[in-house]
């Protein structure tokens, strides 16, 4: 990797400083990085993909890895928070399954002791165009998407163009369906930014996946308490088991009523498209439903309503309609 | 064909190996007679369940590899490797990297060669026109003090090149108008075999008629230690290289060659080793470009390949494409069999096996070629060309089994000569409970679908004639066996000692053995699974001297006893009515102790092995997921020298083969020409999650008396044998290879088959 300048703040506010004295001027990539467990990070600097000038380590920041609240406050989870910390949370197994589920299912437990749910949210892109250094497509701002019209197995069928990647965490689309927000300090002072508002589509900013600014770094991340925390999954398929990213993933989580019926519902996909995407069609259609095989294949079409495969993901389809079906039929409590 | 060990015939057929391929060679033995191993099930620690020596420093971390080796001052090499899939070099500009603080030498494919600067009539300013043929070639490298600065350096090169097009697909290397891989081409026959017109009359007469054609992507080897050596050389005459290779005696020759140095004064050290499939031969053009480094920077350089180079450059398993017309008759009986092979190296040959393989056709035809593309140079792996052939012709056998109704086992049988198979085929049935299976593929209820299938394989595995084994016994009674030759992680070390322990009458902790040395005695290369058949009967020569030797000195002392009647067991040495302990035997001997040499005698080793694999999987319909449920592999071997090595080589062999069912492929980009998944993140290797009840049987049927190869058919049967299970669970069959969800789920969705 690039040689670099290591930083140890242990404030918030000296950590954006550092931040932003350091990539003023600078290529986004060669931009001052935080760094917490730095398993997306130095990956990427050993490829020379990202060649920071300083490497900013949050962890001796104090207060960021905790899981504070309960079922009826909601839960502020510190941005250093690993992954294991989060999946073994008594309190979050039980009343948010969904995400504990959700960490779980990331990567093997030795990268879960070391990534955080910070940086599980702001991982780059896995495409493989993008993380080959000797490729520079757009997203590195060269002028070509490869992925596009080349190898595409596992680019994104919604909200693609002109950039086809697929956002890589598994935590973003649990988050998102159980209507979390991050909030986000810089050298500006701090704001506070809902989930689905956080992640940006290729045509938003094609060099960036979120709105974080290079000062900004995330403290906390707020899940509010939620009748349907407590019926929440997440259901991931890996093409290999042992260890990867999902080809396509559902977040479900739902509220029922009386009759067993659907009273409140939040669906969202992940591996499918550059953002956690979100079904709002699916969603509509769900309310006041009994689940049953018709419902949920109704509600499968709509999730993926608007698919628009590549030449070679069109899977994608069938795949994350059987997985909707099945978060659905797992949240709701049917028999699968 | 099962082979029986030779009997003092004088000349003799054995496996040669070149690069990891086997050839054939006639070659003249001594008649001399000598002991034999014995029946199978009589020894006392062979064909035994022995721990391997080796394993608490590997599991501890105290086992160093090359890739630990460290010499003060060394340094730190890296490659430069071309982006480009075919392209001129026009200028390579080092002077920047020379710059950096922290590197020591610097080298470039366009440097002259030292003795050309000073040749009359050359410009030495002028660089040479030097093409690369494919993404990856190297084109410089660094040696410098810490491998984060030889990073950097070789990033401060500058490399002008003229792209020049390129061709990385099969399909597209056989276009009209397609770049030239090689002068004369891209296609190249390998062979032709059989009466074209003979199978084309024999059409008429089948029953059935099937036209199928199957793919295989290159696949890697994946060896957990990368390629590479530690090259400690500090000017001077002489050289030690610590190289990770499948054999110890191909290095000092090739270093000797890049230092300038006499090949008599490098030493090759291979204490440990992590893996080399095949892929290990020689020191590569990694280990010329360290030699070269530390031979400027006149100090020690370890140059380990990165991952990425790893995948880019250090060799592959070719890829394959072979098209068939088979025609059988209602009764089962292959009637005509026609075969178009293509074997997809790369810039190199590859390989695959002549269709039908194993099986028998009345009439058949088949043509091999290798296609050429702007790939690096395929390797050996593990039974070149073997589970590619396997592969394709199990399926086909499964299609037309099918086709007629007819159960896939009995189907085989009908056209297997070789009664080994049958009796294979049975226990593996037995085994998996082949009669629990679907009869009609795809036909289970619900989206989780079992399915079973089977697959057979063969190989040679015999040895020659190149091992020189010492064994010493020390009058304190500890004993050495002493040989060049290498463990690639098969378990050289343990039978090594375990041979000469049984030979005395002793334990396995009660010898050490010295290995991986290349100044001791000489050795073969671990190739065509060839070590142990040629390794082992040496050892066994060697340490029965040796015990003559010792009984020769203890004769007198035991009294009227002939050396040949003393006999050596359980720690004791008995004749003449006495025994003496093994320490007081020891100490009788003179103070140097004795040493014998053992060479390579025939009629211990025996070659030729068949293998047979059955496997159960479950596919889930809605996702396209396969997840291995069980896979059995049945597998001759004449006298297994130690059963647990010998069940985990059959364990690993199953393992690699359902990554190359399930996961592994390279995968290319067209237009850039480049590979997309050069590392563990991408390139799928099955872990531990994807792993299936594994159960390695050795078929004790095969009561010979003499030592055969296992490493490699292992590999051979199972590929198949998981194809054909995915098709009877799901009712597609998926004709490329890896079979992954995208696949299952699309070839649902649009009906039976993909191409």
């Amino acid at each position: 990797m690039k040689a670099f300048e290591w930083a140890n703040p242990t404030t918030v506010g000296e950590a954006v400083q550092l931040l932003k004295s350091a990539s003023a001027g600078s290529d986004l990539d060669e931009a001052a990085r935080p760094i917490a467990g730095g398993q997306d990070l130095l990956t990427t600097m050993k490829d020379y993909t990202t060649r920071p000038s300083r490497v900013v380590n949050l962890k001796n920041i104090r207060g960021l890895d905790l899981i504070q609240g309960n079922a009826k406050t909601g839960l502020t989870i510190g941005a250093l928070v690993t992954l294991t910390q989060l999946e073994e949370h008594p309190l979050v197994r039980a009343s948010f399954p969904g995400l504990a589920e959700a960490a779980h299912s990331v990567a093997t437990p030795q990268i879960r002791n070391l990534g955080t749910v910070g940086g599980n949210l702001c991982q780059r892109p896995r495409c493989w165009y993008f993380r080959l250094e000797e490729v520079i497509c757009l997203k590195k701002g060269g002028s070509e998407c490869y992925a596009a019209k080349g190898e595409n197995k596992y680019n994104a069928i919604l909200g693609g163009g002109p950039s086809y990647i697929v956002h890589p965490s598994d935590l973003a689309p649990m988050l998102v369906a159980l209507g979390a927000s991050v909030s986000v300090f810089g050298a500006d002072g701090r704001r506070v930014i809902p989930l689905d508002k956080f992640f940006t589509l290729p045509n938003e900013n094609i060099r960036r996946e979120n709105v974080l600014r290079n000062d900004e770094i995330i403290m906390h991340i707020q899940v509010p308490a939620s009748p349907v925390a407590a019926r929440s999954t997440y259901l991931k398929f890996k093409e290999r088991e042992s260890m990867d990213f999902a080809m396509a993933s559902v977040a479900a989580a739902v509220q029922l009523g009386g009759n067993k019926t659907v009273r409140q519902v939040r669906l969202v996909l992940g591996g499918v498209a550059p953002i956690p995407w979100r079904t709002p069609e699916a969603e509509q259609f769900l309310l006041g439903k009994t689940l049953s095989a018709d419902v949920l294949a109704e509600a499968a079409r709509l999730a993926l309503k608007g698919a628009q495969p590549l030449e070679k993901n069109g899977y994608k389809v069938p795949l994350a309609q059987t997985l909707v079906r099945r978060a659905l039929a797992k949240a709701g409590g049917m028999a699968a | 064909m099962q082979q029986a060990p030779v009997k003092k015939k004088k000349k003799i057929r054995v496996p040669r190996v070149v690069n990891g391929v086997e050839t054939m060679v006639e070659i003249e033995i001594d008649d001399e007679g000598g002991p034999g191993w014995g029946a199978n099930d009589k020894h006392a620690l062979l064909n035994h369940h022995l721990r391997r020596v080796d394993g608490p420093l590997k599991v501890s971390g105290i086992a160093e590899y090359t890739y630990d080796k460290q010499a003060p001052g060394m340094l730190y090499g890296r490659l430069l490797r071309s982006p480009h899939a075919h392209a001129r070099v026009l200028k390579i500009d080092v002077t920047a990297a020379q710059r950096m603080s922290g590197v020591k030498a610097v080298i470039s494919i366009t440097d002259k060669p030292a003795q050309d600067a000073s040749a009359a009539g050359t410009k030495p300013s002028e660089p040479r026109d030097t093409i690369v043929n494919f993404a990856g070639e190297p084109v410089a490298a660094v040696a410098a003090d810490t491998p984060e600065i030889a990073g950097d350096a070789i990033r401060a090169i500058k490399v002008d090149y003229e792209a020049l097009p390129h061709v990385v697909r099969a399909d597209d290397a056989l276009k009209d108008g397609a770049p030239k891989v090689y002068p004369e081409g891209n296609l190249e026959q390998r062979d032709s075999q059989g009466f074209a017109t003979k199978v084309a009359a024999a059409w008429e007469q089948c029953d059935v008629v099937l036209e199928a054609e199957y793919r295989t992507p290159i696949v890697h080897h994946a060896c957990l230690e990368t390629h590479g050596h530690m090259i400690d050389y500090r000017g001077g005459d002489t050289a030690t290289v610590y190289a990770s290779t499948q054999g110890t005696f191909t290095i000092p020759g090739d270093a000797a060659k890049e230092l300038g140095l006499m090949e008599s004064n490098v030493t090759a050290i291979v204490e440990h080793m992590g893996g080399g499939f095949g892929s290990k031969f020689g020191i590569g053009i990694e280990g010329a470009l360290a030699c070269r480094l530390a031979k400027q920077a006149k100090a020690p350089v370890k140059l380990m390949l990165t991952r990425q180079d790893e995948f880019l450059l250090a060799g592959n398993r070719s890829g394959s494409w072979q098209k068939f017309k088979a025609g059988v008759n209602k009764d089962g009986s292959l009637v005509a069999l026609q075969a178009l092979q293509y074997q997809l190296g790369g810039l190199g040959d590859g390989s695959q096996a002549g269709q039908p393989y194993i099986y028998s056709a009345a009439n058949r035809y088949r043509e091999r070629f290798a296609i050429h593309t702007n790939e690096d140079s395929s390797r050996a792996m593990r039974a070149p060309g073997h589970p590619q052939a396997s592969y394709a012709i199990e399926c086909l056998m499964d299609d037309l089994a099918y086709k007629i109704g007819m159960d896939p086992v009995e189907f085989r049988k009908k056209n297997l000569t070789d009664k080994v198979y049958h009796r294979q085929l049975d226990r593996g049935a037995r085994e998996i409970g082949w009669d629990r299976r679907n009869q009609t593929p795809g036909s289970a209820n619900g989206p989780l679908k079992r399915g079973m299938g089977c697959g057979i394989g063969t190989w040679g595995g015999g040895g020659g004639p190149q091992c020189k084994v010492d064994v010493t016994i020390a009058r304190d009674g500890s004993v050495m066996v002493a040989v060049g030759t290498q463990d690639l992680g098969t378990g050289t070390r343990t039978y090594t000692r375990a041979i000469v322990a049984e030979e005395l009458g002793l334990q396995l902790t009660d010898v050490i053995e010295k290995i991986g040395n290349s100044t001791l005695g000489a050795a073969n290369a671990s190739g065509g699974s060839t070590t142990t058949a040629s390794l082992a009967p040496a050892v066994k020569v060697a340490a029965n001297k040796a015990r003559m030797a010792m009984a020769e000195q203890l004769a007198p002392l035991l009294g009227s006893v002939k050396p040949e009647e003393i006999t050596f067991g359980n720690g004791n040495v008995t004749g003449g009515g006495k025994s003496l302990s093994w320490r007081q035997a020891a100490a009788a001997l003179p103070s140097a102790g004795v040493t014998a040499r053992g060479e390579w005698r025939a009629d211990l080793a025996a070659s030729g092995v068949h293998g047979v694999c059955f496997a159960e999987v479950e596919v889930d319909v809605e996702t396209g997921r396969v997840r291995p449920i069980k896979m059995v592999h049945v597998q001759d071997i004449g006298l297994p020298l130690n059963r647990l090595a010998t069940e985990s080589q059959i364990n690993g062999g199953m393992i690699q083969s359902l990554g190359m069912a399930l996961w592994e492929g390279r995968v290319m980009d067209v237009k850039l020409g480049i590979q997309l998944n050069p590392g563990f993140g991408d390139y799928k290797l099955p872990g531990c999650a994807e792993m299936p009840e594994l159960v390695a049987i050795i078929d004790d049927e095969d009561k010979r008396e003499a030592v055969i190869g296992v490493g490699e058919p292992s590999i051979i049967p199972s590929v198949g044998a998981l194809a054909n299970a995915v098709f009877n669970a799901c009712g597609v069959r998926v004709h490329d290879l890896p079979i992954t969800p995208d696949k299952i789920l699309m070839a649902l969705t649009n009906g039976r088959t993909t191409a």
